[in-house]
């Protein structure tokens, strides 16, 4: 093993580990931010440390300390299993930890002739983990549900059991019809499949290739985060809270992380399956280092032209009402964030600068490998954005509904859909 | 029979809606417009921004804060007659009577107060007071302290407090 080997390794799985755990904070803000703004309210914008408040972000943090803090309580009426009712909590999030640690961020780094993966875990079978580990998480919940001892939390977890038999086997045939298209089961392979271009147009993402599939893929991974439209384990009006109700401060905070973590995953699967992943469309990597140049001097002018809008948007949005006379500090938050973006924007281009001006080979691949990291979470939290959006445009699907939907329609549909593909496959070949 | 009969059609069955997709994306059309308005411009979302900002449009009719009404001369209107206390559904007035000593009346609390934290602002004392002498007209919404105790008023502070519409003494004893 190599220094570099080393350094890469351990700068993938703090990637990876930054990646899965700082987003549940943010996906917890963007989510009730969202779900105001859909609603024409707010949502949370006052909590701030010394009057930075950072759009309300800070919010999501004193509710992880607020949780943190909160009294332990242990529901008496469980005699049995406590060992694993504590447990549960955490086999749910856990497996949606693990199951992120898969996906790649970026390409293979290639140095001294070594393959260096960017992935927390550098495996080669990433589908095969993702699948097996991925579906571990429900196995919290029904642990959870049933040994609460409580008719709402048992329900909760039936039904959970409920979704896992009827999405399961269409999201596993719609991964199938990925791999015999792919021929791979390396999520990065995957990745690199889809930089060509297909008819000469259109990228050769996932979504084009295989449309069936990749809805398939897309509402089962929606059944399989449990967000809406199948949020059937949970539901206030009719079970409380189901496999949660007996759950209370850090272990409830498991769960209802394990739920973003989950969601987190979801989105990465889906945008390294069928959009993409972290290329740029129509852009290889080989073409990215080739061509760094021309990439350098387009971002010199884009980075700072990002960085005028965000200004711009903030200056607008960040600002009290005119009837309302004192402003909390929002100017000078305003301000302070104003020279930090302009700092950044003013570090980035002279480093891009430097690069292109003076060529080195290791430095170029760092550069476009940090290029791609960026793509890849900006894709990731586009699809979480569509995940939350998503959530406060549907309404709930009952539970039998969920089960009629993936036994009478997506499993033929996918069984179908893996026909076709593989006379197509076979023919083609 | 036969003429009134509006027949509603019935959705839900051709291809189209079975398909749910178009149906998904109709909504997504609806959430995301506001979605995109509202992050544009959040100063023009309609809501208050309290509490620099206090709410006006709170109607004389609105159940604020219960108070404790005063005659003519200043003296407390209520004759402690605990039919307040009986009407309550929650149980969270507290009379204690004594006799009163300005001929005005034979009784008066002696100290009176309310559990804010058990009342369900129901306003079932104020229909059930014969004196008029318990209101709810305060205009008060919101009630913070730092502990329980904080929030049972007693009748010094159900005395202190003003109505907000105009009506200032009790209407029955003057
Ligand atoms: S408002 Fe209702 S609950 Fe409250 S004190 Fe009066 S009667 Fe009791
Ligand atoms: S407030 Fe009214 S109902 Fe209650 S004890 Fe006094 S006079 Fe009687």
């Amino acid at each position: 093993m190599s220094m570099a080997s080393i350094i890469v390794a351990i700068t993938a799985f703090v990637l990876g580990a930054l990646l899965a755990l700082l987003t549940i904070p943010v996906l917890v803000w963007l989510e009730r931010r969202t779900a105001g703004l859909v609603q024409d309210r707010l949502g949370p914008n006052r909590t701030n440390i010394f009057g930075f408040r950072l759009g309300g972000v800070v919010q999501s943090f004193a509710d992880v300390v607020k949780l943190l803090i909160k009294e332990e309580y242990y529901p008496s009426h469980i005699k049995i299993g406590r060992w694993l009712f504590m447990l549960s909590p955490i086999i749910t999030f856990t497996a949606a930890l693990l199951a992120f640690m898969v996906i790649p961020f970026a390409d293979t780094l290639i140095i001294d002739g070594e393959a260096l993966r960017m992935q927390p875990l550098p495996v080669e079978y990433g589908v095969f983990w993702y699948l097996a580990i991925g579906s571990v998480g429900v196995i919290g919940v029904i642990f959870g549900g049933w040994l609460s001892h409580n008719k709402y939390s048992l329900l909760g977890a039936m039904r959970a059991t409920s979704m896992v038999v009827s999405y399961e086997l269409p999201l596993g045939l719609a991964i199938i019809s990925f791999i015999v298209t792919y021929n791979t089961v390396d999520f990065n392979a995957m990745v690199q499949y889809q930089t060509d271009t297909l008819f000469g147009f259109l990228p050769s993402w996932g979504v084009f290739l295989q449309p069936l599939a990749s809805i398939i893929l897309i509402v089962a991974l929606f059944a399989e985060t449990n967000r809406n439209p199948f949020t059937v384990a949970e539901g206030e009006s009719e079970i409380v809270a189901g496999y949660m109700t007996e759950y209370s401060a850090m272990k409830f905070a498991m769960y209802f992380m394990g739920e973003y973590v989950a969601m987190n995953t979801a989105s990465a699967v889906i945008i390294t399956m069928i959009f993409g992943g972290y290329q740029l469309p129509y852009v290889s990597t080989q073409m990215l280092l080739e061509n760094f140049n021309y990439f350098a001097y387009a971002l010199i002018v884009l980075v700072p032209a990002f960085t005028w809008w965000m200004i711009s948007f903030m200056r607008k949005n960040n600002r009290v009402r005119p009837s309302v006379t004192t402003d909390s500090g929002r100017i000078f938050e305003t301000k302070v964030i104003t020279i930090f973006l302009l700092f950044l924007a003013v570090v980035v281009d002279a480093i891009l600068l430097y690069l292109s001006l003076i060529p080195n080979v290791l430095a170029t691949q760092i550069a476009v490998t940090m290029i791609q990291v960026v793509i890849f979470v900006l894709k990731l939290m586009a699809f979480n954005m569509f995940f939350i959006l998503i959530r406060w445009t549907l309404p709930r699907f009952r539970y039998d509904q969920v089960q009629s939907l993936g036994w009478n329609y997506l499993l033929p549909l996918s069984l179908f859909n893996l026909f076709v593909t593989a006379i197509v496959v076979v023919g083609v070949n | 029979m036969g003429k009134n009969i509006i027949t509603t059609p019935r959705y839900g069955k051709n291809f189209k809606d079975r398909l749910y997709l178009p149906a998904i994306y109709e909504g997504c059309k609806v959430t995301f417009k506001h979605f995109f308005t509202n992050i544009n411009n959040s100063n023009a979302v309609d809501t208050l921004e309290y509490p620099e900002e206090q709410p006006s449009d709170i109607t004389s009719r609105y159940r604020g804060l219960h108070r404790l009404t005063h005659r003519a001369d200043d003296t407390i209107a209520c004759v402690a007659c605990f039919m307040c206390a009986t009407a309550c559904p929650s149980d969270c007035i507290f009379i204690e009577a004594t006799e009163r000593d300005d001929n005005k009346d034979e009784k008066m609390p002696k100290s009176f107060s309310i559990d804010t934290l058990e009342c369900i602002f129901c306003g079932y004392c104020v229909e059930a007071c014969p004196c008029d002498a318990i209101r709810m007209d305060t205009g008060i919404f919101s009630l913070t302290g730092n502990s329980r105790e904080d929030f049972v008023l007693n009748k010094d502070q159900l005395l202190s407090y003003k109505g907000a519409f105009g009506e200032e003494n009790s209407c029955a004893r003057s």
